[in-house]
Formats: C-alpha cells, sequence, structure tokens
C-alpha cells in the first residue's frame, strides 16, 4: 500500500466518530421488524444515552453494533471499522456489557476476568485492580454464588479493563444498588473526559438523563428522535400525589403549564407534572396545609404518550 | 476381562458364539473365522465391538455440542465473541479442545488395557492395540466435530446431538447388516465404522479407511467454522 494511501486511511479513522450507522435495518425470520433503518451518530467523547421501552430494539441495535447479529440491510461501524467486514478491527476497540449478562458460573470473579482478558491478549492488573475496588467486586469465590448484583459488577469490570475507546452498556446499572449507581455514573463521566466514548441503552429516562450529553429514543425499531438531553428533561413527567389536611380546589394546580389532573377526590389530588414545573407546583402546594407528598417519575411509555400528544393537540 | 482366563480355556464358547444368528454375529462385529477364546478376540467382543465405541461417541458428541451450541444456549458465547475473536478461531479452538478430550480418554484406555494384558493373559499385540485405539480416537474425533460442527451452523443444542447420534447409529447399522442386506452394501462406504474396519484389534488398523475418516473430521469441521459467520448469534 503507498504511504500516501495509508495515511489517507488513518487519518479517516481518527476522525470518524465512535458510533455511525447508515440505513440499520434488521428482521428475524422474515417477519419481526426489529430495527428499522437506523441512522445514527456517536461523536467521540460524548455519553449518548439510547433510550427506549423494551422491546423496542435497543438491544438489537447493539448486538447489530458488537457483531453478534449481521444487519438485513444498511451498515454500522465503530472508528470507521465495518462491523461486518471489519469485526476483528472494530471489535478491538470495545468494551461491551450485554443487557442479559451470563459468565462462567464454576468459575471465580478473578479466573473469570483473566480468561477474558486472555481473549484480548493482555491483562491491565494495576487497572482491573482499580476498578475492583471502586465497584467493590467480590473476586474469589465462584460465580454461581454471586448475587445479580455482584455479576453485574464483574461484567461492569471487564467492559473497562482494557481502557477501550468505546464503552457499549446495555441496561448496566440493572441490579445494582443506588451507591452503585453513582458509583458507575460517576465512572461514565470520567471516561468522556479522558476522550472516550460511552453508548448507553436504558429504558429509564431518569438513569440517563443524568449522565448523558445527548439521547436517541427509539420505539418499534425506528428512531423517534435525537435530542440533547436538556430538552428531554423538560418532557421528563412527574406523577405527584398530594395528600392535603383538607379538600382544596385543583383548580390552580390545573392551571400551571403542563400539568393535568388525573384525579382529585376529598383531600388527596393526582396530577402530572412536567420536571420544569415542579417549583411552581410546590409553591400553589404550600397555599394549603400539607400531610403528604409523593413525585414518581413517570415511565417512558407515558412520556412518548405525552410527546405524541402534544403532537396531536398542536394540529 | 478378569474372567478371559476362564473361557480361554473353554473352545465351547467359540462353537456358542458360532451358533449365534448371522444378524447378531454381524452387529457386534464378530468377524468370519475370529476367535473369542484368543485374547484380541475376547476384547473385541467384550470392549471393542460395541462397549468402548459407545462410550466414546457419548462423550464425544456431548463434549462437542455443549461446547458451541450448549455454551450458546446458556447465553456464554454473547460475551466472548463481543472479543475481537474470530468466531471461526473460537471453532476451530474448541474442536481441538474437543479433539484433545477425546484422545486422552481413548489414550487412557489402551494404557489400562496394556497394563492388564500380563495380569489376564491376553496376549495382544501392541501394534495391534495401538491401532485399535487410533480407530477408536478416529471415531470419536468425527462424531464430536460434527457435533461441534453442526452447532457453529444452527443455534441448536438439540441438532447438535441428533446429527451426529443419526450419524452413529445409522453407520453402525449399516456397517452390521450391509452383508445381510444387500440393499444396504453400496452404502457401506458411509459408515465410519466400516471405513475404520471391523476389528483392528485382531486385523491390525486400516490405514486407508482411518485417514478417510480423520479427513472427512476435518472437512465438517472446516465447514461449520466457516458457515459459523454467516449467521447470527442467538440472544441469551
Amino acid at each position: 500500500m503507498p504511504e500516501r494511501v495509508a495515511s489517507t486511511i488513518a487519518a479517516e479513522m481518527a476522525e470518524s466518530p465512535a458510533v455511525e450507522t447508515v440505513g440499520l435495518s434488521k428482521t428475524y425470520e422474515g417477519r419481526v421488524h426489529a430495527l428499522i433503518g437506523l441512522d445514527l451518530r456517536v461523536e467521540r467523547g460524548e455519553v449518548f444515552g439510547y433510550l427506549g421501552p423494551n422491546g423496542a430494539g435497543k438491544s438489537t441495535t447493539i448486538r447489530l453494533l458488537m457483531g453478534l447479529i449481521h444487519p438485513t440491510s444498511g451498515s454500522a461501524a465503530l472508528f470507521g471499522a465495518d462491523t461486518r467486514t471489519k469485526g476483528l478491527t472494530s471489535r478491538r476497540s470495545v468494551g461491551y456489557l450485554p443487557g442479559d449478562l451470563r459468565l462462567a458460573d464454576r468459575l471465580t470473579g478473578r479466573e473469570q476476568l483473566e480468561s477474558l482478558a486472555r481473549l484480548r491478549g493482555s491483562l491491565d492488573a494495576p487497572l482491573r485492580d482499580e476498578l475492583c475496588e471502586r465497584l467493590d467486586v467480590e473476586l474469589d469465590r465462584p460465580i454461581r454464588q454471586l448475587s445479580k448484583g455482584n455479576r453485574q459488577k464483574l461484567g461492569l469490570v471487564q467492559a473497562f479493563m482494557h481502557r477501550p475507546q468505546l464503552v457499549v452498556l446495555d441496561e448496566p446499572t440493572a441490579g445494582l444498588d443506588p451507591l452503585l449507581q453513582g458509583e458507575v455514573r460517576l465512572l461514565l463521566r470520567e471516561t468522556v473526559e479522558d476522550g472516550r466514548t460511552v453508548f448507553l441503552s436504558s429504558h429509564s429516562l431518569d438513569e440517563v438523563q443524568h449522565v448523558a450529553d445527548r439521547v436517541g429514543i427509539i420505539r418499534s425499531g425506528r428512531l423517534v428522535d435525537v435530542d440533547a438531553v436538556e430538552s428531554l428533561r423538560e418532557r421528563s413527567l412527574r406523577h405527584v400525589t398530594i395528600t392535603f389536611a383538607e379538600p382544596v380546589d385543583p383548580g390552580p394546580f390545573a392551571a400551571l403549564d403542563g400539568v393535568r389532573v388525573t384525579g382529585a377526590e376529598n383531600s388527596v389530588l393526582k396530577l402530572s407534572a412536567p420536571e420544569t414545573t415542579m417549583d411552581a407546583l410546590v409553591k400553589v402546594t404550600a397555599h394549603h396545609p400539607v400531610v403528604d407528598l409523593v413525585s414518581q417519575p413517570a415511565d417512558l411509555e407515558e412520556i412518548f404518550l405525552e410527546l405524541y400528544r402534544e403532537v396531536g393537540d398542536g394540529r | 476381562m478378569a474372567i478371559f482366563p476362564s473361557i480361554e480355556s473353554s473352545p465351547e464358547f467359540d462353537k456358542l458364539i458360532e451358533n449365534y444368528p448371522d444378524v447378531l454375529k454381524s452387529l457386534f462385529g464378530i468377524a468370519e473365522g475370529s476367535s473369542i477364546t484368543s485374547g484380541a478376540g475376547y476384547l473385541d467382543v467384550e470392549l471393542f465391538s460395541l462397549m468402548l465405541p459407545l462410550l466414546v461417541l457419548v462423550l464425544a458428541i456431548g463434549s462437542g455440542a455443549r461446547t458451541f451450541a450448549g455454551e450458546e444456549d446458556a447465553g456464554r458465547l454473547e460475551l466472548v465473541l463481543s472479543y475481537p475473536v474470530r468466531r471461526r478461531d473460537a471453532v476451530l479452538a474448541k474442536g481441538a479442545a474437543v479433539a484433545a478430550e477425546i484422545v486422552l480418554v481413548c489414550a487412557a484406555a489402551g494404557l489400562a488395557i496394556a497394563l492388564l494384558d500380563p495380569l489376564v493373559g491376553l496376549d495382544l499385540s501392541f501394534g495391534h492395540l495401538g491401532g485399535a485405539i487410533l480407530s477408536l480416537a478416529a471415531l470419536g474425533v468425527l462424531h464430536g466435530w460434527t457435533a461441534l460442527a453442526v452447532g457453529a451452523t444452527a443455534p441448536s443444542r438439540a441438532l447438535a446431538i441428533g446429527v451426529p447420534a443419526s450419524v452413529a447409529v445409522a453407520g453402525y447399522l449399516v456397517n452390521g447388516l450391509h452383508e445381510l442386506a444387500g440393499w444396504l452394501d453400496p452404502f457401506r462406504f458411509l459408515s465410519p465404522f466400516w471405513l475404520l474396519g471391523s476389528s483392528p484389534l485382531q486385523g491390525g488398523i486400516d490405514a486407508w479407511g482411518t485417514f478417510v475418516v480423520f479427513a472427512v473430521s476435518i472437512a465438517v469441521l472446516a465447514a461449520g467454522s466457516l458457515l459459523v459467520e454467516r449467521r447470527d448469534l442467538e440472544a441469551p
């Protein structure tokens, strides 16, 4: 290969995005359209949240990126290396945590990590030890004796332990307690501060919005929207249940921007409200004596419904 | 094996076996003119015509099916194949492990027989014993690699066990019955049992047949290692 051509290719590789898919589609068994024409570009150095309800096509996308399944049409590339024709190159720069992690039950955590490291050819022992310490990983017990959370921690360690340029995580905090979820979030932020990239799938907006820079929303195999996290927060709904000491008039609450009264019985008021109006809502609430206030994040499916309702209203 | 000395001194056993129906004799691989009262003939009837092949086949098919189809079924290939590993290299490495397991078990069986020989006075030819063990290993490797290759080609543990098991049963029956049922005769070349010879322990190894069985094994494994690249891995 002439030197100039080689350097051009090297330069392209250096500039190409961490993840790029063009018309990526997957149909299973000729029937189920799991993914339809996905065009996605994830830049280097960002945390990209990939958000969608269960069964929307998140895992299908990720398994296509990892070369575990082949596209029906379209293509995907990691750092410019096509996942189908240059699978070995594309996988070399990635750390992957599967959504449904299965480890070798008979091995201890330490043996499992070492056997996986051998597949890459080398082990960065200090980095492994640092990760194990941070996530408080049980290394010396057989994996079959470990809880789901402890297995998940091993899965996280193997995804990060070779300092990959791209970390692909499918529902990473499943089974982890809140303290560790925070540690994982920190780990993700450190990764991107290092100039590396994170692709994070989740069905929970709350999980993604605190850590992602941009969010792609997928539903029924189609990418609905790619947006900065701030604009999503405006759509982030809360279910609020307020119990007052005496019955109140729901009128002033319903008048707040974006708030809907979903139930008013005696002294209990049920509302759905965007996160952005929480401050105004609490101030109106404060005019009355309050017994209890519960606020819960709505799930993604409801946010979608809200999204589509708005679109419908606009017509 | 310990009762061999009492059989050796009773020629009636040969007469008894001679009077067996031809179907039984040919099914159990009792070759014309072989003698149960010779050490090698005795071992052929007791171990090499059915017992050892059966054990080796069970081990080989189990091992070949477990290592790919079983691992995929358990969802453990998901992580391994997301690493920078070629699928075909994974299949070939698993093939080497399956073969090593079979060879080890066959060698251990051969060694045990060789060590017991002087104790019970079988008076075996070590060359023939080695040949019989090699034929046994060839049989195991063929079926073990078939199980592995089928599992690599299609995501089904049932097929990975069923296909090589059917090959084994068909091969055994064709070899056992082709002399009696004329219409089976043209198919005898397809039976690994026929290719490996009815009794390497008494007559020596069938070098050409054993070579063919190994060559077919390699072709089957190679096919599996190519076809595995084309398909989707099952989700855990």
